[in-house]
């Protein structure tokens, strides 16, 4: 069966789809292939051409990989970004899980509670970053300040090389775990109420429910949102912008700040690209192992 | 530009375009961290704005790229000789003219009068004697401190320079940043805090900025190193609650002589400009003595024509003076297309060496380091 005549006998589903293909082609994969390109090219605004000059970058090969990859300061940096990704998501999940759970149950005001604590995701992110990094303060903080009443500090949150990281990361924690409340409570809600009446009658115990029944039920939805999370938390670039703006010495710079000074402060579209592939690629090849990892366990039910 | 800059900038358009009837002016305000990018794209397009306030590093990178027109025909002799040679300076580029200064500034040395008074102290006017009296006004237990000095290399340049290094040699590309008197600069700031304790010894890179300014403005901090642009913000502060409680003067001499970064502001004329004779003439009127005198005294900034500093309403400002005394003997920085660039790899490597990760003379090789791929394009 030729492309061809699949196209001919469904010829009204595609002619549908055309319109959002026609798109999607104009605004993602056209900009994607012509980024693939401009990544094996030196250029940069000097060469790039306009109005009053004429272009005049060339194909430089895989010199922009090599350059980025075997320089060491990238992989400590790649290092940073996976502590930091899994760092976040980790809390995120267990302490939206956590939430969830607990307003998944009868309780009074529950209405009121989800909305409180969906603040931290209503919240513009530069004014809650702007405010984690007054708190963080060494001298006006309320952390230090804090601590200070109980006679210890103070501490350099946010120019010591572990504390800042800390600090960076407890900010994204805070604004981050309502996603994954709500994720989850939406997961926790569309379990049918029948299977908790029938592990009753067959004698289960509460932890046994939450293991044999809620985990495995909520697994789609939390698989879903964690890859969503975990792609979201590599790519943040304003939390650690706004907040340490990467320092002290690049300690706190993941793959997307860093990508961020190396190549846009000086319009290097050939090295912006190549982070920018790279970027991707990490980012494809974990969804592509997630999905397959995950794939294999389900389906239990 | 802020708020009240735009307010006193949109009078004297006003004003004109009364002049000037058959001329009409459209002023566009852009914040200031969008204004490069912004103005790149538009002009990359050939869609610039006639005339552009750009910042004094991003001159020679806009004519590098040509998106400007050389002033040289336009700007008269008398103009020429006005204008002070260090914000001149910074229009000049590859033998051309490419614009006219706005407003200029530097870093100068900020104290707190009654505090140096109390002291029985002078402000100093060497860097032996910055440590002496930032000593005298020294006081761990109580959070006070003689001194104030920021992880943010910018502050770092009046020590370089006073202690015989530089930046980039403009002319020849050659890189001083780890030349031995830069090395002895930064090793002299690290002292400040760990020799002769006379700066808070926590860091906070994040906020030093604003515990700057507080400590200042509520007498922890004596002395600070800051810019024309924040005396409106210092006035407003408790201990100078009677302005003349601030004073201004150089920075203390090293052994190689004064420093301190000239900044500012030029306005530039784009090359998608038609009419450049009318575009001079406008820019020509804003910034005729008398439109400085009004800009500095309003907001604070610094004149860049040396006529409008003998206006009586500059000249008994004696912070704008105090300033211009520092401008007399301060510092170009290199006016190369990537001059604005230059503290990007330098602030994290001066982070490292105040932090102890990397010692002086490895944070400024790094930095040189990085300088050489900046440069080489």
């Amino acid at each position: 069966l030729s492309l061809f005549r699949v196209i001919r006998r469904q010829r009204l589903a595609y002619l549908l789809i055309l319109p959002t293909a026609l798109v999607m082609a104009g605004i993602v994969f056209f900009p994607l292939i012509r980024g693939v390109i401009i990544s094996f090219t030196d250029m940069n605004q000097y060469n790039m051409g306009s109005k009053f000059i004429a272009p005049a970058y060339r194909f430089v090969g895989l010199r922009n990989y090599i350059r980025v990859l075997s320089s060491s300061q990238f992989w400590d940096i790649f290092g940073q970004t996976a502590i930091w990704t899994v760092t976040n998501v980790f809390f995120h999940f267990t302490i939206g899980l956590a939430l969830a759970l607990l307003l998944n149950r009868r309780l009074r005001g529950r209405a009121l509670y989800r909305m409180l604590l969906l603040i931290p995701w209503a919240v513009p992110t530069y004014i809650s970053a702007f405010s984690w990094r007054w708190l963080f303060n060494s001298k006006y903080g309320f952390f230090n300040l804090a601590l200070k009443t109980l006679g210890l500090g103070p501490v350099s949150w946010l120019s010591h090389e572990v504390w800042a990281m800390v600090a960076v990361i407890a900010t994204n924690v805070w604004l981050g775990f309502p996603f994954m409340m709500v994720v989850l409570l939406g997961g926790l809600q569309s379990i049918p109420k029948e299977m908790y009446e029938a592990s009753e009658v067959d004698g289960c115990g509460r932890i046994r429910q939450f293991a044999t029944i809620t985990l495995p039920l909520l697994k789609p939805v939390a698989m879903t949102a964690t890859l969503l999370g975990i792609i979201w938390t590599f790519n943040m670039f304003n939390v650690i912008y706004l907040v340490t703006e990467g320092g002290p010495h690049h300690q706190t710079d993941i793959l997307a700040t860093f990508a961020f000074i190396e190549a846009f402060h000086q319009w290097r579209f050939g090295m912006a690209t190549t982070y920018a592939v790279i970027i991707l690629s990490i980012l494809l090849s974990f969804s592509f192992f997630y999905i397959r990892a995950l794939k294999g366990t389900e389906e239990i039910y | 530009m802020n708020q009240e800059e735009t307010v006193t900038l949109d009078g004297l358009i006003e004003k004109f375009m009364a002049e000037n009837p058959e001329i009409e002016i459209q002023a566009q305000v852009v914040p200031f961290s969008d204004a490069q990018n912004k103005f790149k794209t538009v002009a990359q397009a050939g869609d610039a704005p006639d005339v552009f306030r750009a910042e004094i590093a991003w001159t020679p990178e806009f004519a590098e790229l040509g998106f400007l027109t050389p002033l040289d025909e336009y700007v008269s002799s008398q103009d020429l000789q006005d204008y002070l040679p260090s914000a001149l300076r910074y229009n000049q580029y590859k033998g051309r003219l490419w614009g006219i200064p706005q407003v200029t500034d530097c870093l100068a040395l900020l104290y707190n009068k009654r505090m140096l008074r109390q002291a029985g102290a002078e402000p100093p006017v060497t860097m032996e004697q910055l440590i002496r009296v930032a000593r005298k006004l020294t006081n761990p237990g109580e959070g006070q401190f003689g001194f104030f000095w920021r992880g943010d290399s910018y502050w770092l340049t009046p020590f370089i320079w006073a202690y015989g290094g530089s930046l980039i040699d403009e002319d020849d590309g050659q890189i001083h940043i780890n030349d031995p008197g830069s090395v002895d600069a930064l090793e002299f700031y690290i002292a400040l805090r760990d020799e002769y304790g006379v700066v808070p010894p926590e860091v906070d890179f994040a906020n030093d900025y604003e515990n700057m300014l507080v400590g200042f403005k509520t007498g922890k901090y004596a002395m600070i190193f800051n810019g024309p642009w924040a005396t409106a913000d210092i006035l407003s502060g408790e201990e100078f609650a009677d302005p003349a409680n601030l004073g201004v003067t150089r920075i203390p001499q090293g052994p190689a002589g004064y420093g301190s970064p000239v900044g500012g502001h030029n306005y530039v004329i784009t090359s998608s400009c038609q009419d450049v004779l009318t575009a001079y003439k406008f820019i020509h009127f804003l910034n005729r003595a008398e439109h400085q005198a009004l800009l500095a005294t309003e907001n604070n900034l610094l004149p860049t024509r040396r006529s409008a500093y003998d206006l009586p309403q500059v000249a008994d400002n004696r912070i704008i003076q105090g300033f211009r005394y520092q401008l007399e003997v301060a510092n170009n920085r290199p006016v190369i297309p990537e001059g604005g660039l230059l503290f990007v790899d330098f602030t994290p490597n001066l982070q490292a060496a105040l932090n102890g990760k990397k010692t002086p003379q490895e944070a400024l090789d790094a930095t040189a380091q990085a300088w050489g791929q900046l440069l080489e394009r």
